[in-house]
């Protein structure tokens, strides 16, 4: 990675004015994925001096400020809590404890990374994200929207749901990027079936997850999902080892959920 | 640009460039014992401590250490002869060239995990490669390094 100059931004208009100066401008986060991108920028902005490392509890949801650190994020109590502690176990699974002291929650989800545990973990949960300038949309807008935000995420709010979850991260080996990633979860009787790293984005079966709530079979809901996907060859992994694997799991993650 | 940081218990104003990672900048201040492995955010051997947390030095800007403490093998010299003197009973320091990583995340594991369990321990070194040995002697070592702190700490 090359860049020119590195800005600490004093407060969040500060950093958006930057930001806005100049589109090689960016907001560097942890900045571990953008060393292996190599990409150049002009300034890098860094909101360390912020605030926005803070995990705070309200009524219904957990706030979690974007330059949360991935460790703090996974040790959390309050992350524990949530639906069994589905988030936490995820994100304990990334690398090891010297990467997650480094890389943010805010640069895991800003980048939706197809290869991205985080954010599959995330969308089997009930996640609204905050930018600056003020606007609000949940994870599952934020993937799906089209273009680049021209904003700052400065939190996560995830609700505090109780529930059960089934999580599998397939990979070759313990540091390695997810060949496919599964999480479902069962909250307020409703079922949530998410795949990613397929190897596209995260998304959710929509109608599987249906089929699921009416109490169909597990095998049948299966095979539901894995034709709601897409999935592609990698280098790592064919597309058909791919969707066996999907559909296997997600048959598994059905049961375990609702013991 | 000017940076300031805590370099094992002493400020240091540093001149760096503003893409400069940290593992290079301690280097060029003479810090040698930091090891750059892969540098790729894989091998865990420029491990050091930020603010007392294990961090990959290669990964991380020395930009974005401003105020933060930093600390390297040199600060825990005792703790990491004993660490060394473990993985070397047990057979699992061959080359060397990791032991310095893994002493710091030992060290770091030690005081965060009073009781660490197997997999806590795991879990704790998985990001800490090591391509002369298995992994089995270094477990071995450093359950035996953790029961000595644990030891001496009830004393």
């Amino acid at each position: 990675m090359r860049a020119k100059n590195f800005y600490r931004a004093t407060s969040l208009d500060d950093a958006y004015r930057k930001l806005s100066e100049n589109p090689k401008n960016a907001i560097i986060a942890g900045g571990l994925w953008m060393k292996k991108l190599g990409q150049s920028y002009d300034t890098l902005i860094d909101l360390s001096d912020l605030g926005l490392n803070k995990i705070e509890e309200s009524e219904n949801s957990i706030k979690v400020g974007s330059m949360v650190t991935l460790r703090n994020f996974e040790t959390s109590p309050l992350i524990k809590e949530i639906c069994g502690g589905l988030a936490s176990t995820a994100a304990g699974e990334i690398m090891g404890v010297n990467f997650r002291n480094l890389a943010t929650i805010g640069g895991s989800v800003f980048g939706r990374y197809p290869f991205s545990d985080v954010i599959t973990s995330l969308l089997a949960l009930d996640v609204t994200l905050e930018f600056f300038p003020e606007q609000k949309m949940s994870l599952e807008e934020y993937l799906n929207y089209r273009g680049k935000i021209q904003g700052i995420l400065v939190a996560l709010y995830i609700k505090k749901d109780a529930g059960t979850y089934f999580y599998k991260k397939v990979k070759a080996t313990a540091l390695d990027f997810p060949l496919v990633n599964i999480a479902i979860t069962l909250r307020n009787n409703k079922h949530y079936i998410v795949v990613g790293s397929r190897p596209m984005i995260a998304s959710l079966a929509h109608q599987a997850m249906k089929e699921a709530d009416a109490g169909e079979d597990a095998s049948k809901v299966a095979k539901t999902a894995i034709g709601e996907y897409s999935f592609a060859d990698s280098v790592a992994i064919g597309k058909d080892y791919r969707k066996e694997i999907s559909e296997v799991y997600i048959r598994r993650g059905l049961k375990e959920v609702s013991k | 640009m000017e940076v300031r940081f805590v370099l094992n218990r002493t400020e240091v104003v540093l001149n760096v460039r503003p893409d400069e990672y940290l593992a290079e900048t301690l280097r060029n201040q003479g810090v040698l014992s930091v090891h750059i492995g892969c540098n790729e955010s894989n091998c865990g051997t420029c491990t050091v401590l930020i603010n007392g947390k294990p961090s990959m030095s290669c990964s991380v800007l020395t930009a974005q250490v401003y105020g933060k403490t930093v600390t390297t093998v040199e600060d825990i010299q005792e703790e990491a002869n004993k660490i060394a003197d473990y993985f070397s009973d047990e057979g699992a320091d061959q080359c060397g060239f990791c032991l310095v990583g893994f002493a710091l995340v030992v060290h770091a594991l030690a005081l965060e995990y009073p009781n660490p369990t197997d997999e806590e321990i795991k879990n704790y070194l998985v990001g800490n490669l090591c391509r002369c040995s298995g992994y089995h002697a270094q477990m071995e070592a450093v359950k035996k390094y953790l029961a000595e702190v644990k030891k001496h700490a009830k004393k």
